[in-house]
């Protein structure tokens, strides 16, 4: 059934101004890449956790399957490739992130008959809005979830079996031991080496791939200047925690792109040193990113792309500062003190393991309500991310920790990361209404626990 | 058939369609031996085996999911839902630990949910490596074997000694080698038994002792049966990880116009598809029993280049003569839903006829499957030589 999606009667949101220049350094990112094999680059296709500074180290030009999938579903061009997909078997019900991008693998191959451009199908440039180069070659660093791992091994079918493919095997960080727990214990550090020691080995794969030795200086260099667009991200992130909050989760969304698969240099730097003093400049200021802030949410799921701007809007439209999320805290070099920069090997394979689906529910619950704490929130909002198994599965029990260990109550609803049809509107403003409505009844009480007092 | 083979078949009929039971009677009679909850598709049990512990793969017990529906999404494969809501009901009571080697991420929810709603209970997760090609594979795959060892040992408090743990491997290969030797026997031509009967002998060996399992299916074959031969359409069923499709499907298939040769099935040839070497490092045995499962049935859920699913569906089924392949694909199943298009491409290359039915734990809709299974079957039909 179709639903129609009104658009919230007012603008709220009062988002960052800097996210602009983010979104110029992200589409110059994939002009770049569009024209890449014509100035000679070879290109690699991978998935899961950022091993883009080893591949600007090794002077390759680099495609991140989910970044595409996701920047395709953000400028609503995603149908195309989904299509596409469909029609070469794969079901609706499959990872959308994958399958739209295996639509484009299959677009590419038909776009490339008879010549090596590598341009996905000429004929579908225009809705794609995208030239996708075909790869040279796949690595694949998914943690986690077992499906991100599995579609490139797909992938690498998909393209005849033609193309090296290497693939980083992540322990599970599931907490079996007593000594387990978020960045501790024996299972931490045996899984830690394990994925260094395969990074090492990836370094020796990508000297074959280019035929150059690898340039362990690039990597120290470009790691470097993540760790401070990181350390930097954080003090934004950490800066939110003021009451009203001067900038929302829509806004560190609007950064996933850069912090992620953005080349580690200077203008990095500079941009999320551009992020932090907007924020702090707007607390000096007492400007707010939500018009009368009432109430202060987590949001807990993978971004439905398809949705950015409309979400951002519907939760100001009632008040609703949305301020962390598992998709933002814990996520994204999230750990910066754990790069060593002269050598960054270790703490790299640390962040990929660190992935939020990479975590028993011990440890997101841990994280969840040390975030929830934190930032002052009144409820949780889960985005049952309709084909991502991998973020929904510990979902309701992270709802039942946070209810029974904090007192605070969450909605579900149900969307997708690059499916739009996924998404009921309905839903979502029938339960948001209504949790908002018990916390205000909450509030008069005075019942909330310590920490969640009432923004007048 | 004898008095006793028929006993022995009514036994294992009744096992696999109420583990419980069997567990309750055995547990009777191994007083303080635990009984321990093992999640497909790879968990080593003869290490639980060889510690005096009876390794029982969690059946779907067919049950609809109520409570459980409160903790996994609606869009967890039937499995998992049906795992989480045993857990909430206590119908998984009956086990002492839940131990599991495995990478679907559905799976691993699953577990968590175990773990979380019976914190007292020991829930174990032994990563054995899922990309199989690595250098580092064997090496890796190899220390999780003894990382498990260890862990059965503590668990229940018995050392596995080598000797002892020979003797399980042993014991699993025996009962392995005769449920196989039925399937080979069905593939040739030679079907003693339908699909449901298999269904319940290789359920019910997941459940029991290999021991008594052997002796009972022993007693079974005392009676040889042989089938009738006809002209039913000859299928391969290819797919349904981790759990057993539904009986009536199975005989919805056979009722069509179609005669069951061959699987690929988990609760089919999957299980039994290798055995552990007898000779050599036990331990390390089981290792190279992981390796090379994945090569004689290539799973969607490893990452190996150089197997194919598909390449392995192409031999079987020029080795069973199976006319059509039907994919039993449980709706949600990811592994499965990102092979399938290579599967489908692969067989059309070949000139296979091919059929998807997805599966759900409830409410499967039967006369609509044996609307397609009928189209399939004559379609199958159509492709025979004409003899004139
Ligand atoms: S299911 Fe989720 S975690 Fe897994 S590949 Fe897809 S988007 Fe990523
Ligand atoms: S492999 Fe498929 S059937 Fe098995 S648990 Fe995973 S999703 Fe479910």
């Amino acid at each position: 059934m179709l639903e129609t999606i009104e658009k919230p009667a007012e603008d709220k949101s009062n988002r960052l101004g800097i996210t602009r220049v983010g979104g110029r350094l992200i589409s110059e990112y994939w002009e770049d890449l569009f024209t890449a094999r014509e100035r000679g680059k070879k290109i690699v296709w991978y998935n899961g956790g950022a091993l883009n500074p080893m591949f600007q180290a090794a002077g390759l030009a680099w495609c991140h399957g989910e970044a595409f999938a996701a920047r395709l579903a953000a400028q609503r061009v995603e149908g195309p490739a989904q299509l596409a997909g469909a029609e070469y078997g794969y079901n609706a019900e499959l990872c959308s992130y994958s399958r739209t991008h295996l639509g484009c693998s299959v677009l590419t191959l038909q776009g490339t008959e008879g010549d090596q451009t590598g341009v996905v199908g000429a004929h579908d440039q225009e809705v794609l809005a995208a030239k996708l180069p075909a790869p040279d070659f796949f690595v694949n660093n998914y943690a986690g979830c077992s499906t991100g791992q599995q579609w490139d091994g797909i992938s690498y079918r998909v393209f005849g079996k033609k193309l090296p493919i290497f693939n980083i095997s992540h322990p599970f960080l599931w907490g079996n031991r007593p000594d387990a727990g978020y960045l501790r214990g024996e299972e931490w550090e045996d899984a830690s080496k394990f994925v260094a020691e395969q990074l090492r080995n990836l370094i020796e794969f990508l000297e074959q791939q280019t035929g150059r030795p690898f340039d362990h200086d690039a990597l120290c260099e470009s790691m470097t200047h993540i760790k401070r667009a990181a350390e930097l991200r954080r003090e934004g992130l950490a800066l939110c925690k003021a009451k009203p909050a001067p900038a929302t989760f829509w806004d560190w969304i609007a950064s996933v792109a850069p912090i992620n698969f953005l080349p580690g240099n200077q203008e990095l730097v500079d941009y999320f040193a551009a992020v932090r003093d907007e924020i702090s400049d707007r607390i000096d200021n007492g400007v707010s990113a939500v018009k009368d802030e009432k109430y202060r949410l987590y949001f807990d799921g993978i971004m439905n792309w398809n949705k950015l701007g409309f979400l951002s809007r519907k939760f100001a439209e009632h008040g609703v500062a949305v301020l962390a999320g598992r998709y933002i805290q814990n996520a994204f070099w999230q750990e910066p003190h754990l790069i060593d920069t002269s050598d960054p090997i270790l703490g790299m394979a640390q962040h990929y393991l660190l992935c939020p689906t990479n975590h028993g529910a011990k440890t997101l619950e841990y994280l969840t309500l040390r975030d929830c704490e934190e930032y002052g929130l009144d409820g949780l909002v889960f985005h049952s991310t309709r084909t991502c198994r991998a973020f929904t599965g510990p979902q309701r029990l992270l709802a039942k920790a946070a209810q029974d260990k904090l007192g605070i109550p969450s909605i579900f609803f149900e969307g997708d990361v690059a499916d739009a049809s996924f998404y009921k509107d309905g839903i979502l403003e029938s339960r948001l209404v209504a949790m908002l409505e018990a916390i205000d009844v909450r509030r008069e009480r005075g019942a909330l626990p310590d920490g969640f007092s009432a923004i007048a | 058939m004898t008095d006793a083979s028929s006993a022995a078949m009514a036994k294992l009929v009744e096992v696999a369609r109420d583990p419980r039971v069997y567990i309750e009677q055995w547990r009777s009679g191994h007083a303080g031996r635990p009984v321990l909850a093992i999640l497909p598709m790879n968990f080593p049990r003869e290490l639980a085996h060889a510690a005096g512990a009876l390794p029982v793969i969690v059946q779907d017990d067919q049950q609809p999911i109520t409570e459980g529906r409160a903790l996994l999404a609606e869009f967890y494969c039937g499995y998992t839902r049906n795992l989480a809501d045993q857990v909430a009901t206590g119908r998984f009571d009956v086990y002492d630990g839940v131990f599991q080697a495995d990478h679907c991420i559905q799976l691993i929810g699953s577990a968590d949910i175990v773990r979380s709603l019976k914190p007292d209970t020991t829930v174990f997760l032994g990563m054995l490596n899922t990309s199989m090609n690595d250098p580092w594979a064997p090496r890796q795959v190899s220390a999780m074997m003894r990382r498990i060892r260890a862990e059965i040992e503590a668990f229940t408090g018995n050392p596995v000694e080598l000797g002892t743990l020979r003797d399980s491997i042993g014991a699993y290969n025996r009962d392995r080698a005769l449920i196989r030797r039925l399937l080979d026997e069905r593939a040739t031509g030679n079907a003693a038994f339908g699909p449901v009967e298999l269904q319940d002998i290789i359920t019910s060996s997941m459940v029991m002792d290999p021991v008594e399992h052997h002796a009972l299916l022993t007693d079974v074959l005392l009676e040889p049966r042989r089938s009738e031969r006809d002209d039913r359409v000859r299928v391969h069923l290819s797919g349904h990880l981790c759990h057993a499709p539904r009986r009536e499907l199975l005989e919805v298939i056979e009722d069509s116009g179609a005669a069951v040769v061959d699987d690929d099935l988990y609760h089919g040839r999957r299980y039994v598809s290798t055995d552990v070497a007898e000779t050599g490092d036990p331990v390390e045995a089981l290792g190279e029993w992981y390796a090379r499962r994945n090569v004689t049935i290539p799973c969607p859920t490893r990452v190996q280049q150089d197997v194919d699913w598909d390449g392995y569906l192409v031999d079987a089924v020029r080795v069973s003569a199976a006319e059509a392949v039907i994919h039993l694909v449980p709706k949600f199943c990811e592994p499965h839903m990102l092979y399938y298009p290579e599967l489908r491409k692969r067989l059309d290359a070949a000139g296979i006829p091919q059929l998807q039915i997805e599966t759900e734990h409830e409410g499967i809709p039967l006369e609509s499957f044996r609307t397609r299974i009928e189209t399939l079957v004559e379609r199958a039909r159509r492709r025979r030589p004409v003899h004139v």
